[in-house]
């Protein structure tokens, strides 16, 4: 009801310069002020809107390493409640609850012991995998080809987590705020088809799109913007076109998480202190779903660095990226110690981002919550 | 901007203007351009790539079909057996998962434990392991091992790309339903198991089933482990395609492509309406 009861925004525009002044000075300070003040009312938020987000909300949680920590914080049963009618039987919880994720941890287990089975293979010698000992492999991987794929590889993982996350936003925005549920079954299944549609089909509509002939060159052609088709396909600009679409769901998830978690109330008190629509957005919504974003960015970067299917059919052998590298030293070559050698750097990058990502993200919280 | 306002009162702090609306539109059709793409260029009666078609036509769609029915004997594998492997493989996946990841959901969400945190990190690690790399760390294990798995290697590689889907949907299938009722059970003289099989399992119903879905989606669309570990004679229905494409692009496929993406909107729809108003709150 007392929504109505707000003035309209541009409205305060025409007031005299000095309240203007005023009213934009006491905005930054309350901008401030939800900046560090708002960490625990919107978590609070964020949790009862995710009570009701659905689908959207759970994959958005299950793609945040950080949210699944926090849940893990606040458990909604009492822990203690169900404990009397265990400890009679002499069963540790520890031991029971290991007991319980045993088989989950057996298929994790092999998932481990693959992974260190790569470490050890990658200090080994071609002929002799098991038993020698060298770091050729490593050496080998600072030789001029292989060091432009690994730049290359992390060049376009950056570009398309930044092209990526631009895009995002304003969907993820929308998304957020959207009421009719219909709207937001469509929203949210044209986000998930990228995301789970094999990516071997999407990248056969990508040589459609970027072909000689194919819709973007004739679309092109047909503003007079090239007379000539060009090349699209077998080089950068197509495969980082098909990073950044398939890498797309993975950026607007989490923002979206975060978005809805910024309390529209927020919004009303910016503007009701005079912020334009994009001040409201730039100076509250955005900072306010800064781990959300960071989030995002990162996803998309660890995705797009391992990325194999995409640059194997819209790049070719051109554009050797990492992964694709890693294939092509198992399958023509048969050379393994180079292959995992590359692969281990793959997991180091992939690990390292996604640290970093969880320290920024984490001390951001922290110091959301010291703040109060 | 004032003007907008002006022009309509609903348009308040927090709602979204039209400008936004029809960005994040363009965007996301942008997103699905290329299945949309995929799905045009099935009803293409020219035999090239060019789009637009220059005319419409079932022919691909018939030579799908024959495909289908009467395999060339060129083909390394009919499209029939790939079919029936990927399915095969996409149900154990979906059956196996389900059955581990409803005892992990039960401990990460009822008891506190040490190393839960592990645990939890644990639980997320197949989503941001490079699957390149998983798929040459399993085909290294697979390779080493003294006898031989076709199938089944393709099992276990799913199960563990689609545990933190399904685990996640009964994690917060569980937290929904609060140990009240587990307690109420116990006190009517369950044991502790029966009160979890009879009362709990009933009422996650829905997210276990979401997390089944999920988890047959994942597989059945895997190309990129699979393509590390598959063999001549066991391949899933993308695999067929990829070897069937290596040396250039036949419409045909388009025709198959627009069969699994079908199958996959219907699952996804399905999904959405399952978690989003089955009962299901995260």
């Amino acid at each position: 009801m007392w929504r109505g009861g707000l003035p309209p925004l541009g409205r305060e525009a025409a007031l005299n310069p000095i309240i203007a002044v005023h009213q934009v000075y006491r905005m930054r300070w309350f901008t401030t002020a939800s900046q560090s003040n708002g960490g625990k009312p919107p978590r609070h938020k964020a949790r009862s809107h995710r009570s009701h987000g659905g689908f959207e909300g759970c994959v958005c949680q299950l793609l945040s390493i950080d949210e699944t920590l926090a849940m893990e914080h606040q458990p909604l049963t009492h822990p203690l409640s169900a404990a009397p009618a265990r400890a009679d039987r002499g069963v540790s919880p520890t031991a029971r609850a290991w007991f319980f994720l045993s088989p989950s941890m057996l298929f994790l287990g092999v998932l481990i012991a693959a992974s260190l089975l790569v470490l050890r293979m990658s200090v080994g010698t071609k002929g002799a995998e098991w038993s020698g000992f060298s770091l050729a492999s490593y050496a080998q991987l600072l030789e001029p080809y292989y060091l432009k794929s690994l730049l290359l590889t992390l060049r376009l993982a950056l570009i398309s987590a930044v092209i990526a996350v631009l895009l995002a936003i304003p969907v993820a925005y929308t998304m957020s705020r959207l009421t009719s549920p219909f709207v937001r079954r469509i929203f949210l299944a044209a986000v998930l088809l990228p995301l789970l549609v094999n990516l071997l089909l999407q990248s056969y509509g990508w040589l459609v799109i970027l072909g000689p002939g194919g819709m973007l060159n004739q679309a092109l052609m047909g503003l007079g913007l090239i007379k000539r088709p060009i090349m699209l396909l077998y080089n950068q600009n197509g495969v980082l076109m098909g990073l950044v679409q398939t890498a797309f769901p993975l950026a607007v998830l989490p923002i979206a998480s975060a978005m809805r978690g910024v309390a529209r109330t927020y919004e009303e008190a910016a503007a009701t202190l005079g912020a334009s629509r994009l001040q409201v957005f730039r100076q509250v919504v955005l900072p306010m779903s800064l781990p959300g974003i960071i989030t995002g960015a990162t996803l998309v970067f660890a995705y797009n660095a391992s990325s194999f299917v995409v640059p194997l059919l819209l790049g070719g052998r051109r554009v050797p990226m990492l992964a694709v590298m890693v294939h092509d030293q198992i399958a023509p070559l048969m050379n393994w110690p180079a292959a995992s050698a590359a692969g281990v750097v793959l997991i180091v990058t992939t690990l390292a981002i996604m640290t970093l990502s969880e320290y920024i993200t984490g001390r951001r919280r922290r110091m959301l919550e010291a703040s109060q | 901007m004032s003007s907008m306002i002006k022009k309509r009162q609903s348009l308040l702090p927090g709602d979204t203007g039209k400008f936004a609306g029809i960005l994040s539109g363009f965007i996301l059709l942008l997103a699905v351009l290329p299945i949309l793409t995929m799905i045009v260029m099935s009803f293409s009666g020219a035999s090239n790539l060019d789009f637009p078609p220059s005319s419409y036509s079932l022919q691909w769609y018939e030579a799908a079909w024959n495909t289908f029915v009467s395999p060339d004997s060129s083909d390394v594998l009919s499209l029939g057996k790939a079919m029936s492997t990927s399915l095969m493989v996409a149900c154990l996946t979906m059956i196996f998962a389900t059955i581990i990841a409803v005892p992990a959901a039960y401990a990460l969400t009822r008891c506190e434990f040490r190393g839960k945190a592990v645990a939890l990190q644990l639980m997320s690690l197949p989503l941001v392991f490079p699957m390149v790399v998983l798929g040459l760390a399993l085909l290294l294990v697979f390779d080493s091992l003294p006898f031989q798995m076709t199938t089944s290697r393709l099992v276990i590689a799913h199960v563990i790309l689609a545990l933190p889907f399904v685990v996640k949907n009964c994690t917060a299938a569980m937290l929904s339903i609060g140990s009240e009722v587990e307690e109420a059970a116990q006190m009517l003289g369950a044991s502790p198991l029966r009160a979890i099989v009879d009362v709990v399992v009933p009422l996650m119903k829905s997210g276990i089933l979401a997390g089944m879905l999920l988890a047959f989606i994942v597989s059945f669309n895997e190309f990129t482990v699979t393509y590390f570990l598959y063999t001549i004679d066991v391949m899933t229905v993308p695999i067929w395609m990829y070897s069937r494409t290596v040396s250039s692009l036949d419409p045909t496929v388009f025709s198959f492509a627009v069969l699994i993406v079908l199958i996959d909107f219907v699952l996804i729809w399905a999904l959405e309406k399952l978690v989003g108003e089955g009962g299901v709150s995260f």
